[in-house]
């Protein structure tokens, strides 16, 4: 069967009626929690991952996983759409990957094109998730046949490379992404060993039997992080909202977009394929490209549409992009798609090339949904905008204690025990002070879901060696993706060393 | 940046790792049928952390020559930060004992009058609201688990 008829398959999944709504809440909260400074993509898939499980727990297991990651998914990519609006109204970027978009969006805000440009950063997007999902399609098939002829010592480097790529570009220090890498894997560890059945680190503690739950660290260092510092540090003062006026763009502003949109798409969805490069990072090196390519780059930083068209487009595509190594490979190459990650699994569906034969209703279903959820979310991110622009303004005092208590109703509805509870909340307070000081908690995430494959591919590998470790150099790939894993860790270092500035990705 | 921070968590980062090495080594060593026992991965990776902490432990200590002029603008609200996270903890515990809707009513009512709301009207209004309505939808329509009120009241 070709992809198309895949896809048309999808769709059936898709536009059952319950997958709609779905569909459509995903992308709206996604709308709502990029609007909102302070929760951005990854906390908002987190936050709601034990909520869907709630949700869906009347569904067949394959529906339900599928109807979960359609609303989850739906977050994630609404979050880009909305990350914008804020930077344009407010100077604020409601998540770091539009933090590109203040830099001309607020400079037309403050000349009053602000509807034009809260519309050419929704049409971008719009433009730029089609495109990205039309590559997925067409990629997934070759490249999960790819991967099936992988074997574990494959496997292994691969994953290997994915974690470094993170690592390498996580924050601002190497050092401290790599052992936020290493702890997450260690975490892993704990818990029944899934080769021998020995109990690792459990000093006999029931609650520990199972394994540190994936989703109660996500919630607690994301989630609970982000609020923890939000009451740290905010002050409440308020800044004043610009109005939006005329929301259509004129013929001019549509003419000189187009241009940064296709670039912007095509550029993103590559970044996005890239493991460790996120959304943040391509819309970084949009904003970079249309400078260098513009015939008048003194317009940038003064309100050029270009520098909103672009940026915002490649962060969708980027977006996009990152599903296709999460999908076929079953490699998240982000702190985001780690999660998506940890909800297929939760649902006990292993994302990996496996996906599209074994449980061709999510992988499709999931593809179709994202391509109904792009259109819902043009609809909403045009003429909704002014409604959308008023969410900014609900007062912070209620959205903190809000969330710690969905927070907390998510674990206990998933995990039913008090353990959890009190894991939550320190993992949100080592959230916040980590975070505080630079240590990237995406790669922790990172670790604790490829941990147990790492593993398992590890020693599957080595038992078919008889413990040599060299079989993971003289199969030709798995040697192809350790060297890239390590020149992905040295490059940095070296241009650091040179005393080179190094774009970094500080939340994907 | 704070080097402080750093150094402590190197150490506290490379007690992790021997944590994680010591207690490696009474997990037995071999799996039947194969040379790789359960202990080789955390171990390895007990030791790696010890050595990144070494790294980060020398890097903090080198840039204490450097810059020392890190002036943390942004005012810490300690007081603010310290009762929500007290209730936060009193929310957790009391969970089970005293059911959901009472919990979470008290929880949700104290801390958005510690982070700032104005009108009791308001305050009571919205945490009766989520409570209530996350308890009946998710209890009575998605027949999901929360603990009910506690026994002792004869709800």
């Amino acid at each position: 069967m070709s992809a198309i008829q895949y896809l048309a398959d999808g769709f059936l999944i898709a536009l059952q009626w319950h997958n709609v709504i779905y569909a459509f809440i995903g992308v709206l909260i996604g709308t709502a929690v990029g609007v909102l400074p302070g929760i951005g993509p990854m906390s908002g898939v987190a936050l709601l991952m034990p909520v869907t499980a709630s949700l869906t727990s009347g569904l067949e297991p394959e529906h339900a996983a599928a109807s979960a990651l359609i609303l989850l998914a739906g977050v994630y990519y609404g979050a880009m759409y909305g990350g914008s609006t804020t930077s344009i109204l407010l100077n604020t970027p409601g998540e770091s990957s539009s933090v590109v978009t203040t830099l001309d969006g607020y400079q037309m805000a403050k000349q009053g094109r602000a509807g034009a440009a809260l519309s050419i950063a929704a049409i971008g997007s719009f433009i730029a998730g089609l495109f990205a999902l039309v590559a997925l399609v067409f990629l997934a098939q070759p490249l999960s046949d790819l991967a099936l002829q992988f074997g574990p010592a494959e496997y292994f480097s691969l994953m290997l490379l994915g974690l470094c790529a993170v690592s390498g570009l996580g924050g601002k220090s190497m050092t401290k992404a790599l052992i936020m890498t290493v702890t997450g894997l260690l975490l892993a560890t704990i818990g029944i060993d899934n080769v021998s059945g020995v109990a690792r680190f459990t000093y006999e503690i029931p609650n520990l039997y199972q394994g540190l739950e994936f989703l109660t660290i996500a919630v607690g260092l994301f989630a609970l992080g982000e609020v923890f510092k939000s009451i740290m540090e905010n002050d409440n003062s308020s800044t004043p909202v610009i109005k939006v006026g005329r929301i259509l763009p004129t013929a001019q502003d549509l003419k000189q977009s187009a241009a940064p949109i296709a670039r912007g798409s095509i550029l993103g969805f590559f970044v996005g394929l890239l493991p460790g490069a996120g959304a943040t990072l391509a819309s970084f090196f949009s904003y970079i490209l249309e400078k260098k390519w513009s015939k008048t780059p003194d317009r940038f930083g003064k309100g050029a549409i270009e520098g909103v068209a672009g940026p915002e487009s490649s962060n969708n595509a980027a977006s996009g992009g990152a599903m296709v190594p999460l999908l076929t490979l079953g490699i998240p190459g982000s702190g985001t798609t780690a999660i998506l990650m940890g909800a297929l699994l939760m649902y006990n569906v292993q994302p990996g090339p496996l996906l599209f034969s074994d449980h061709p209703q999510v992988a499709w279903g999931l593809i179709a949904s994202m391509f109904i959820g792009n259109v819902m979310l043009l609809v909403l991110n045009m003429p909704l905008v002014k409604v959308f622009a008023k969410i900014i303004e609900t007062p912070p005092h209620f959205l903190i204690p809000l969330i710690i208590a969905i927070s907390v109703f998510g674990v206990y509805a998933v995990q039913i025990t008090t353990f959890d509870l009190v894991l939550l909340v320190l993992c949100g307070i080592l959230g916040y002070y980590l975070s505080k000081n630079d240590f990237p908690l995406a790669p922790l995430v990172l670790g604790l879901v490829l941990g147990p494959m790492i593993e398992n591919n590890m020693r599957r590998a080595l038992t078919t060696s008889n413990g040599d470790f060299m079989i993971f150099l003289t199969k030709p790939l798995s040697l192809i993706f350790l060297a890239c894993a390590l020149l992905w860790l040295i490059i940095p270092l070296i241009l650091k060393w040179r005393g080179k500035q190094v774009v970094i990705n500080e939340e994907a | 940046m704070n080097r402080t921070f750093d150094r402590y968590s190197s150490i506290c980062f490379a007690l992790v790792g021997a944590l994680f090495v010591v207690e490696s080594r009474n997990i037995s060593t071999s799996a039947y049928g194969s040379e790789v026992g359960p202990n080789m991965f955390p171990l390895g990776l007990g030791l790696i952390l010890i050595l990144l902490s070494l790294r980060l432990f020398w890097e903090s200590s080198r840039k204490t020559a450097g810059d020392s002029a890190s002036g943390n603008v942004a005012q810490l609200q300690y007081k603010r930060f310290f009762i929500m996270l007290a209730a936060t903890f009193l929310y957790v515990f009391l969970l089970e004992p005293i059911g959901y809707i009472l919990t979470t009513f008290l929880f949700l009512f104290i801390s958005f009058q510690v982070m700032g709301s104005k009108s009791y009207l308001k305050t009571t209004l919205v945490s009766l609201c989520f409570s209530v309505g996350v308890y009946y939808v998710y209890v009575n329509l998605l027949k999901g688990t929360l603990p009910g009120f506690p026994v002792w009241s004869g709800m």
